[in-house]
């Protein structure tokens, strides 16, 4: 069987998720056997133009020539991979979206002769159909790996479901909420092993949401605690703003500011 | 005392190779697979079948025979998928065989009503089988089988047989041409509700999309049919079938242990649970 | 299990009581610890993993007596030790089935309460029935249980409530200058004879005064097959976040996933099982993505359900330790026993 070619690229974002390919240290060789890699500006000088197995994207969309770049990609490849949570929800760069006031100096990027006239920063998925999306801020290199090896079998791949507070029990850890930090982490997809938990960091949510997110219960839960419900809702914002705002759509914390 | 090794070469999450003796496609989302694996089983029991990489699944028997073991299959997910492409002659790693069987020997004499639905014909197939091998055990048999199309047929070969030998009465949800073993357009539902008379002797079984089988049970029940007169399978995401994982269990009931078949009164109140 | 078998299956659990006493003195303890660290794994309750941010106390190996959280109950359960969290299944290689090696060295558990050795009990009647987990066996045959008395039960638990039962190879009492210390079974006696200069035989000195336990929570009703459609039950799901922690903190709760890794040659790989939670709704979905007990109503009563009744049909005990842990790992604290309480 051939090796599927692969593209690793990036738009507006930091290249943290494509180190966090990299940076499998232990198995990048592994992975550059496995695939026959196009082009991926860090470890090679090639450019590719020709058609391809799977792209993986990172990066949200802030100017035409991001939206051209991703669109191009989608025509030319089979398998589009929407990698980090810059291409699957926005991340940081949309955060501006939710703030109307006060935030000026988030603005001033607007100016930028590349942004004029483009709205505002959003996530890959927003502009073309991906077939998965491997969030994450960076995405879990377990979880790259995984995605790779399930692909390669041919397998469809299902991210991880659980909300993070399970793999954050398992590591034995305390409960964030406990202490009154501001923890998504039931709210939020698992699979990142608990880092920031473990660590003593409350989740921010970079994963995205689990399909049954019980924010009625979560903001009860805060209110009894003391916390103001605008600084959760922010907290929230903060990396998949546009997938929650888009969940609590015609509740009574969709106009929190 | 036995020791850790000799214990863990018994482990019961261990598969064993067989090999795949027959494969034929059925429609075009589902195919049969006979292996040669000599496994004494009863009607309504399962199996594991197991692809290293890709998963293990539970797949109910569809045959009854000492010699062989048959199983239906509808391409769902991941491991069916990958089930699909098993070629004749290939080794296939399963265990088995699980779940608590219909008990035959208590319907001696009995008439027998075995009601499927789609994919739900399938686990059925094996008690008709034995019913069939056993015929003079048990009084009249009527079969009513509903699929889709009269594309989506399983068990062709069988049914060329069984038309003769019981009555058989099948329904499409559509038809659009010919129709084939005198197919009806309509659910099973309703040939149910219209064919079966005030029969208190009965045994049924069905087995099918959880609807289905709800609305055939208060059809049956309206006709007058005891709760204990009817068996029903039901379906669980499980791992191990030896009531460990805890993932099939209704209403503290093991779908592995004290299923897939259970007796209508058993869990008529606990369809979602 | 049919009837006959569960007597049967019970017998070879629980253990026949020796009524054997002794007295161990506490200027003794250290050095008995101290030769138990020399032959042995020795497995204790600490105040927290030094290396957590926010520490809560568990079970860790034991390098220094004086590691030793005696105090109350742990936070986390004891079960990692027998349930492996990550327990490789076996290896694979293409259609090629490889058993897995496990390393053991006898373990030996102190500081166990009631509400753990009975965890183990109940775990013990799952994984040990007629279709026996080799895995768990063969941690289990490894381990040496001693448990630790409590007299005053914490803010959470309730275990008067829920009839533990005798389950140990030792158990210490504390008496103040000394521990007394009863034996459970034929082991518990040869490890005595092991260190027969610390443990002096004195029999009758665990009084029934000593065998109390003074809960500050109480269950009064082990019987809610009646109240299944009850609206109370709401109060407990309507607080529930959704994070599975009353779960994986259950001494008790054993259930499962089972994964398939694979390396990047695509054919090697091992099967590993995983701690799954009932209170997720991933737990049931099945092909063509029906999940039961969708709703997360459905799910606590399933727990509550489990705890309380389900096992209790089966195996005639109930499931439920009393140990309060779910209550106090819950971010909501959810006091389900309240809320049976409360019903009619």
């Amino acid at each position: 069987m051939a090796k599927p070619k692969v593209g690793f690229y990036d738009i507006t974002g930091c290249q943290g998720c494509l180190l966090s390919v990299i940076f499998n240290e232990d198995e990048i060789l592994d992975i550059i056997n496995a695939v026959d890699i196009k082009e991926f500006r860090f470890i090679m000088g090639e450019k590719y133009d020709g058609p391809l197995d799977i792209a993986f994207i990172e990066g949200a969309v802030v100017s035409k020539e991001d939206l051209e770049m991703v669109k191009r990609l989608r025509e030319r490849s089979k398998v589009v991979v929407a990698l980090g949570t810059c291409a699957c929800h926005g991340n940081i760069p949309s955060l501006r979206s939710f703030n109307e006031k006060n935030i000026e100096y988030l603005k001033y990027d607007k100016k930028n002769e590349k942004q004029k006239d483009f709205g505002e920063p959003s996530p890959i998925i927003k502009h073309i159909n991906v077939e998965y999306c491997v969030s994450g801020c960076p995405p879990d290199r377990e979880e790259v790996k995984r995605f790779i090896k399930e692909i390669l079998l041919g397998k469809t791949f299902y991210n991880y479901q659980d909300p993070v507070c399970r793999e954050c029990k398992l590591n034995e850890n305390g409960c964030l909420l406990d202490h009154d930090k501001i923890c998504l982490g039931p709210l939020i997809k698992g699979g990142c092993r608990a880092v920031c938990p473990t660590s003593g960091l409350e989740c921010y949510g970079c994963r995205g949401l689990i399909d049954d997110a019980s924010f009625e219960d979560y903001f009860k839960l805060m209110k009894e605690k003391g916390i103001d419900p605008v600084m959760v809702k922010k907290h929230m914002e903060t990396f998949a703003g546009i997938e929650i705002n888009e969940k609590l759509k015609g509740t009574k914390w969709e106009k929190l500011h | 005392m036995t020791t850790k090794e000799e214990i863990i070469k018994k482990s019961p999450y261990k598969p064993k190779l067989v090999e795949v003796i027959d494969y034929h496609r059925e429609t075009n989302d589902t195919f049969t697979i006979k292996l040669g694996w000599k496994l004494k089983h009863e009607p309504g029991q399962f199996v594991f079948c197991s692809l290293p990489g890709i998963g293990e699944a539970p797949i109910s028997i569809c045959s009854h025979s000492d010699n062989y073991v048959e199983l239906n299959i509808r391409e769902v997910g991941n491991m069916t998928r990958f089930l699909s492409k098993i070629k004749k002659g290939d080794k296939l790693l399963v265990r088995g065989p699980y779940g608590r069987a219909y008990p035959m020997d208590k319907f001696k004499s009995h008439n027998m009503i075995i009601i499927g639905g789609g994919s739900g014909v399938a686990p059925l197939k094996g008690s008709v089988e034995y019913i069939s091998n056993n015929r003079g055990d048990f009084g009249e048999v009527s079969l009513f089988f509903g699929f889709r199309t009269p594309e989506d047929v399983l068990f062709r070969k069988r049914l060329d047989v069984w038309k003769d030998e019981f009555s058989m009465y099948i329904n499409f949800d559509r038809v659009e041409g010919k129709t084939i073993y005198g197919g009806k357009q309509g659910f099973v539902t309703e040939r149910v509700k219209e064919v079966v008379g005030d029969n208190k002797d009965a045994i049924v079984f069905i087995c099918g999309p959880p609807i289905m089988i709800e609305k055939v049970a208060e059809i049956l029940i309206d006709k007058g049919f005891d709760e204990k007169q009817i068996y029903i399978s039901a379906e669980r995401l499980m791992y191990c079938g030896i009531g460990k994982c805890g993932r099939c269990m209704i209403h503290g009931k093991y779908t592995c242990l004290d299923g897939a078949v259970f007796r209508y009164d058993e869990l008529k109140d606990y369809k979602d649970d | 299990m049919v009837k006959g078998h569960i007597e049967m299956f019970k017998k070879s659990l629980l253990f026949q009581m020796i009524m054997v006493q002794f007295t161990i003195d506490k200027g003794d303890f250290e050095g008995f610890l101290r030769k138990v660290i020399e032959k042995y794994d020795l497995i204790g309750p600490v105040e927290g993993d030094k290396s957590k941010l926010r520490r809560k106390s568990l079970f860790r190996k034991i390098v220094s007596p004086d590691e030793l959280f005696l105090e109350k109950k742990t936070y986390f359960p004891v079960k990692g030790y027998f349930f492996d969290p990550k327990e490789t299944l076996f290896e694979f290689d293409g259609d090629k089935i490889i058993d897995p090696k496990i390393e053991l060295k006898k373990k030996v558990f102190f500081g166990l309460r009631r509400c753990d050795l009975n965890g183990i009990m109940h775990q013990d009647m799952v994984f040990l029935d007629e279709n026996e987990d080799p895995f768990y066996k063969a941690r289990r045959d490894a381990s040496f249980l001693i448990g630790l008395h409590c007299n005053e039960g914490d803010d959470y638990c309730f275990c008067n409530s829920v009839e533990l039962k005798d389950f140990f190879d030792l158990m210490f009492y504390d008496k103040g200058k000394e521990y007394a210390v009863e034996v459970g079974t034929k082991k518990g006696e040869e490890f005595i004879k092991k260190f027969s200069g610390v443990f002096k035989k004195k029999d009758k000195i665990i009084t029934e005064e000593d065998r109390k336990i003074r809960n500050k929570k109480k269950l009064d009703t082990l019987d809610i097959k009646d109240n299944y459609d009850d609206d109370s039950w709401k109060k407990g799901s309507d607080l529930c976040v959704g994070c599975g922690a009353c779960t994986l903190l259950c001494p008790n709760c054993h259930c499962f996933t089972i994964e398939d890794e694979v390396n990047f040659d695509l054919k090697t790989g091992k099967r590993v099982r995983k701690p799954a939670s009932c209170q997720l709704r991933h737990f049931t979905r099945v092909a063509g993505d029906h999940v039961f007990r969708n709703e997360k109503l459905a799910r606590f009563k399933h727990r509550i359900y489990h705890q309380i009744q389900y096992f209790k049909d089966r195996h005639e005990e109930v499931f439920c330790t009393g140990c309060g842990r779910c209550i106090e790992g819950c971010p909501a604290r959810i006091d389900w026993v309240k809320i049976i309480n409360e019903m009619k």
